[in-house]
């Protein structure tokens, strides 16, 4: 590995500098990055989400590095060299406080110490030879030839070598008489206080710590005892600040980039973990370009986590666009779930093209260069623009000639706008999407869109035999009618019905 | 550590108390009861000297546990031995519960409801109470034993002798000898405090620390394990004076050794290191102070019953009323003698009437007869006394035996203020309405005049249905009723029947019209000799004018 290749993008990224994207906040994507990024205690990782790789081939990258993330074994080992790596920062952070020069010098010393232990457990991790990614397996070559070398060697020798001296370094402190006396533990000593604490008051009584741990600067009582030490032991404490000195600064950049970048995949992982427990499924997408773009128990990601413990069930959907189809229009009764829909299949194509599992139990996605999303919002009363012209202003950079074989979502535009105009539009922009060979959605409740493009495929919110929400997206043919008789039975307002809710008063 | 001398295998009072029993306290005029037992008798050879004032907490401890009946004869059998033991050891009983009382306040004073409110005080203080409340302990706990100690022979009752068990156990002597070192040992800690001042300042307690510690964390102070703790009271030699010159040019020449009062700072910090040691030490005492810190609750509790007891005994004792403990029988049967209205006893002062009476097979019991000739007093002397025998107490009677009806209601209405009123009517039905929602298995009903607030016919037709239907379901009930259409109703309807679980009691006329205050058997009649009351008092009253 050389040390400028990362795990997160085999090319740079162009979208690096993409500042939260409108599709994070329309598909509700800032929630999951946000329950990921809590549940993962060790740093934030939600920068890694804010932006795509390059293309193609550093999705597929990404996407087997995760496969290997996903082993139990190189999963579980890496959260362990998380936990080491996050003792180290630790006594990095000790370091850096204001500290006596030998206390400085100690904890850089445990700081080297603790970087050794991150190496070498990582090095256990990921030379066990079943990591199938090239991102992996040049990071463990990488690591191997690192940990041959004497400069690593020695270093972690040493470093050992002078903390076991210090760890095991014992004595006694007698207090009397206004004077504190040390001098060498007594081995076998007749009468200890514990043990007559042991046999004849209690076993269970709490720890005696010591008063000063709360300050990281030793006391005024610790330094007298410390000076009389440095004298008793001037040779071990002197040799403490050289051996400081030999190993000034040993951080890899290399290895300490992928231990950064790692936590992407940790991080996701461990979410996934706990979404599986909760019987919410995940699959690796397929991207077979010949086949049609499709999913199984295709679920909203974001409803699910936020709805984790209420045990709601979350209702899902397949689907597929068949030869020759590159958009849905969507339409259905009002809470019949077709935002959820929507979402999820945005979710399905952002996952996907981060290289991550998706939420489904079958999937196959095609490659787009990003997704374009469009939602609307409550009107602005600050702006102060009318709710249409403020969709238009946001539709404008969507349409601005360069957004070709994008996945697009557009969610109940121009729903303020007289039907005969909104339709007028609405076919405008759809047929716009469809000519730049785009993919995508469009929720709406005008049923005439169906029929506004061939490449179009209608999708309806189903009722369930009771005329209840079902939540279930079917691919049927709109109708006028059909959308009125399901806002009547909604409301429970037909012929049968009222002469039975009738009868009871 | 459990006291368990209210039950013997639980030390709170976790059963319900009867339903309503604020309705009971007032039928029954309990509170007159409560203040008696709360109330010392002071004796000068056999007379009565002189009545203490009450005490607050045995009145409210009566009053808690007396609701509270007893379930089964083994519970009522545990109380009625140690009731018997306190009679027989007078001195013992009384002195737990000065010990309980005691200690309490002490323990007030260190602040124990004010550490409940605040959390935050200053943890030296905190600490230094904690070491005089350990002390407490010890000497109030030792004195229990020793009182336990010291009567045990004449004990009887099993839950004298369990509690006597117990503290032996969990507060043994060599028990108590170790904690007593372990005070000794961190006596320098709470230096003047607990001792009378010292105002020539002859001594001082000083400490003795050994600890083996570690430098880890950045060369901190670590890893301590505690080896040696004593205190020593030493003679004091005034600072700067010649002997302590003389001792401090001595230690200074101690090899690897440090002052710890020369630098102010390294004092302060020492003496945070003794807090922690001293209160490290405190901990190991913890399980031992928080297995006995509901003992003495407890012990106040249950010995303030006791108290009670023995105080309502020698109260009852002043008047010409026989007592006894009372027996256990089958439900459907009753019987007693002598029973008198204990209340009415105390408040009035007067050698009541007594009765007796032996119903066998019997499960509803009509009361008729004369006005003002004693039913209602009888009611209530049977109502009292059960009470007392479902708390475990002696009963106002040669003998008394009855069944247990945990579940006890009664259901009075006076006269004096039963104007007829659909309100009232209204309201005595939604109290019977509450009282069928709560009948449960061994249930006791008291019937004073109910339904009087409503026409007779009315009312009659109301009491059939419901004590009907409530004897039916194998409720008991006592009655006093002015319902005659009621009570000849369910007399004809019982005459013939020889298994009849119905039975007819009246208060006592005799032919001239004089009242005995006794009831006797006799089939209820259509008047209630209203008219004899009116000729004796319209009647007499023209003649003497």
């Amino acid at each position: 590995m050389s040390s400028n290749v990362s795990i997160l993008d085999l090319k740079p990224s162009p979208h690096l500098d993409v500042q939260s994207a409108p599709y994070l906040l329309d598909l509700n994507l800032n929630q999951i990055i946000a329950k990921i990024n809590l549940l993962w205690e060790y740093s934030d990782v939600s920068k890694f989400f804010q932006y795509f790789p390059l293309d193609e081939e550093c999705e597929a990258y990404r996407r087997q590095i995760y496969q290997d993330v996903k082993k139990p074994a190189v999963y579980e080992g890496l959260l362990e060299v998380m936990g080491l790596l996050q003792e180290m920062q630790e006594a990095k952070s000790k370091k850096a406080q204001d500290l006596s020069p030998l206390q400085k010098s100690v904890w850089h010393i445990h700081h080297g110490k603790l970087y050794c232990d991150v190496i070498q457990k990582l090095g256990q991790v990921l030379g066990d030879g079943s990591l199938s990614s090239d991102g992996l397996r040049n990071v463990s070559d990488y690591i191997k030839s690192y940990l041959e070398t004497p400069a690593f060697r020695e270093m972690n020798q040493e470093l050992n070598a002078v903390l076991n001296a210090l760890s095991s370094y014992r004595f006694t402190l007698t207090y009397e008489n206004n004077r504190v006396t040390l001098s060498e533990p007594v081995e076998n000593r007749e009468a200890d206080y514990e043990t007559f604490l042991d046999e004849n008051i209690s076993k269970a009584r709490g720890d005696l710590r010591s008063p000063f741990l709360a300050k990281p600067q030793i006391s005024d009582f610790e330094n007298e005892y410390l000076e009389v030490l440095y004298k008793k032991d001037s040779q071990f404490f002197k040799s403490i600040g050289k051996i400081e000195k030999t190993y000034a600064s040993f951080e890899d950049e290399a290895i300490m980039n992928f231990l950064s970048e790692i936590t992407f995949y940790l991080s996701y992982r461990k979410y996934q973990l706990l979404m599986e427990d909760r019987n919410f499924h995940f699959c690796m997408p397929n991207t077979d370009e010949e086949q049609s773009m499709s999913a199984s128990g295709l679920y909203d990601l974001a409803l699910a986590t936020v709805t984790m413990y209420e045990n709601r069930p979350v209702v899902s959907n397949d689907f597929f666009y068949d030869k020759g189809e590159s958009f849905f229009v969507l339409t259905g009764p009002n809470q019949g779930g077709k935002t959820t829909f929507a979402r999820s299949l945005g979710q399905l194509v952002y996952l996907t093209k981060m290289g991550l599992d998706v939420p489904a139990s079958h999937a196959n996605v095609h490659y787009f260069k990003t997704i374009l999303t469009h939602f609307s919002v409550e009107e602005s009363v600050e702006t102060g623009r009318g709710k249409l012209k403020e969709e238009l202003v946001r539709l404008a950079p969507m349409m601005d000639g360069s957004k070709s074989k994008c996945f697009v979502i557009i969610n109940e535009l121009f729903t303020t706008a007289a039907t005969y105009d909104a339709e007028i539009m609405g076919k405008k922009v759809l047929n716009y999407f469809i000519n730049q060979d785009c993919f995508g959605i469009y929720v709406t409740h005008l049923w005439e869109l169906t029929k506004a493009h061939e490449k179009v495929c209608s999708l309806s919110a189903m009722l369930d035999e009771n005329n209840k929400q079902s939540f279930k997206i079917a691919r049927k043919q709109a109708t006028e009618t059909a959308c009125a008789f399901q806002q009547v039975n909604k409301y429970h307002l037909n012929y049968d019905e009222l002469k039975e809710r009738l009868k009871k008063n | 550590m459990k006291t368990c001398l209210l039950y013997e295998d639980n030390d709170y009072l976790t059963d319900s108390p009867y339903f309503d029993s604020k309705s009971i306290i007032q039928d029954l005029g309990l509170n007159t009861l409560f203040l008696c037992a709360s109330k010392k008798v002071i004796y000068e050879k056999t007379f009565v000297k002189s009545v203490k004032k009450e005490d607050p907490y045995i009145l409210k401890t009566m009053q808690k546990v007396m609701m509270i009946p007893l379930r089964t004869e083994e519970q009522m059998l545990y109380r009625q031995e140690i009731v018997q033991d306190c009679i027989n050891n007078e001195d013992m009983i009384r002195d737990l519960y000065a010990q309980s009382e005691l200690l309490l306040a002490e323990w007030n004073k260190l602040g124990r409801s004010l550490k409940d409110k605040m959390g935050n005080r200053n943890p030296v203080v905190t600490l230094m109470n904690d070491i005089q409340l350990l002390s407490l302990f010890v000497n109030h706990l030792h004195n229990i034993r020793a009182i336990l100690d010291y009567h045990h022979v004449n004990f009887k009752s099993r839950g004298l002798n369990a509690l006597r068990d117990r503290l032996h156990e969990e507060f043994s002597n060599e028990f108590e000898q170790n904690l007593r070192k372990l005070l000794k040992d961190i006596s320098f800690y709470t230096e003047g405090l607990t001792e009378e001042p010292d105002p020539d300042r002859t001594t001082i307690t000083t400490p003795r620390i050994v600890l083996e510690c570690t430098i880890e964390n950045g060369l901190k102070l670590s890893s301590i394990s505690l080896k040696e703790m004593s205190s020593e009271q030493k003679k004091f030699h005034k600072p700067g004076g010649a002997i302590d010159k003389v001792q401090q040019f001595m230690s200074s020449q101690i090899p690897d050794s440090f002052s710890t009062i020369k630098k102010s700072a390294v004092k302060e910090d020492i003496s945070q290191l003794e807090f922690q040691v001293v209160n490290y030490i405190m901990s190991s005492t913890v399980p031992f102070m928080s297995s006995f810190s509901n003992f003495f609750d407890q012990l106040h509790q249950q010995t303030a019953f006791y108290v009670g007891a023995l105080n309502l005994h020698q109260q009852i004792g002043r008047f010409d009323v026989a007592t006894c403990y009372p027996t256990v029988c089958p439900k459907n049967e009753l019987s007693f003698q002598d029973l008198k209205e204990l209340v009415m006893v105390m408040e009035q002062r007067i050698k009541a009437i007594s009765n007796s009476c032996s119903l066998k097979n019997k499960m509803l019991l009509i009361v008729t007869g004369a006005n003002q000739g004693g039913k209602s007093t009888f009611l209530r002397s049977i109502g009292i006394a059960q009470i007392m025998m479902q708390s475990g107490l002696m009963v106002p009677a040669s003998q008394y035996q009855s069944a247990l009806f945990p579940s006890f209601f009664t259901h009075f209405t006076r006269r004096e203020d039963s104007e007829m009123n659909s309100g009232r009517l209204d309201e005595e039905l939604n109290r019977m309405n509450q009282i069928i929602d709560n009948i449960g298995e061994n249930s006791l009903v008291l019937l004073n005049e109910s339904f009087a607030t409503t026409t007779e016919k009315d009312g009659s037709v109301i009491a059939y249905d419901i004590i009907k239907a409530l004897i039916e379901a194998d409720v008991k009930i006592l009655t006093v009723t002015h319902l005659l259409n009621f009570a000849q109703r369910m007399y004809q309807e019982t005459k013939e029947d020889v298994n009849t679980t119905v039975t007819f009691l009246s208060a006592e006329r005799k032919e001239n019209g004089e009242r005995t205050f006794r009831m006797i058997d006799h089939a209820p009649e259509l008047t209630s000799f209203g008219l004899d009351l009116y000729d004796s008092i319209v009647e007499n009253r023209d003649k003497t004018e």
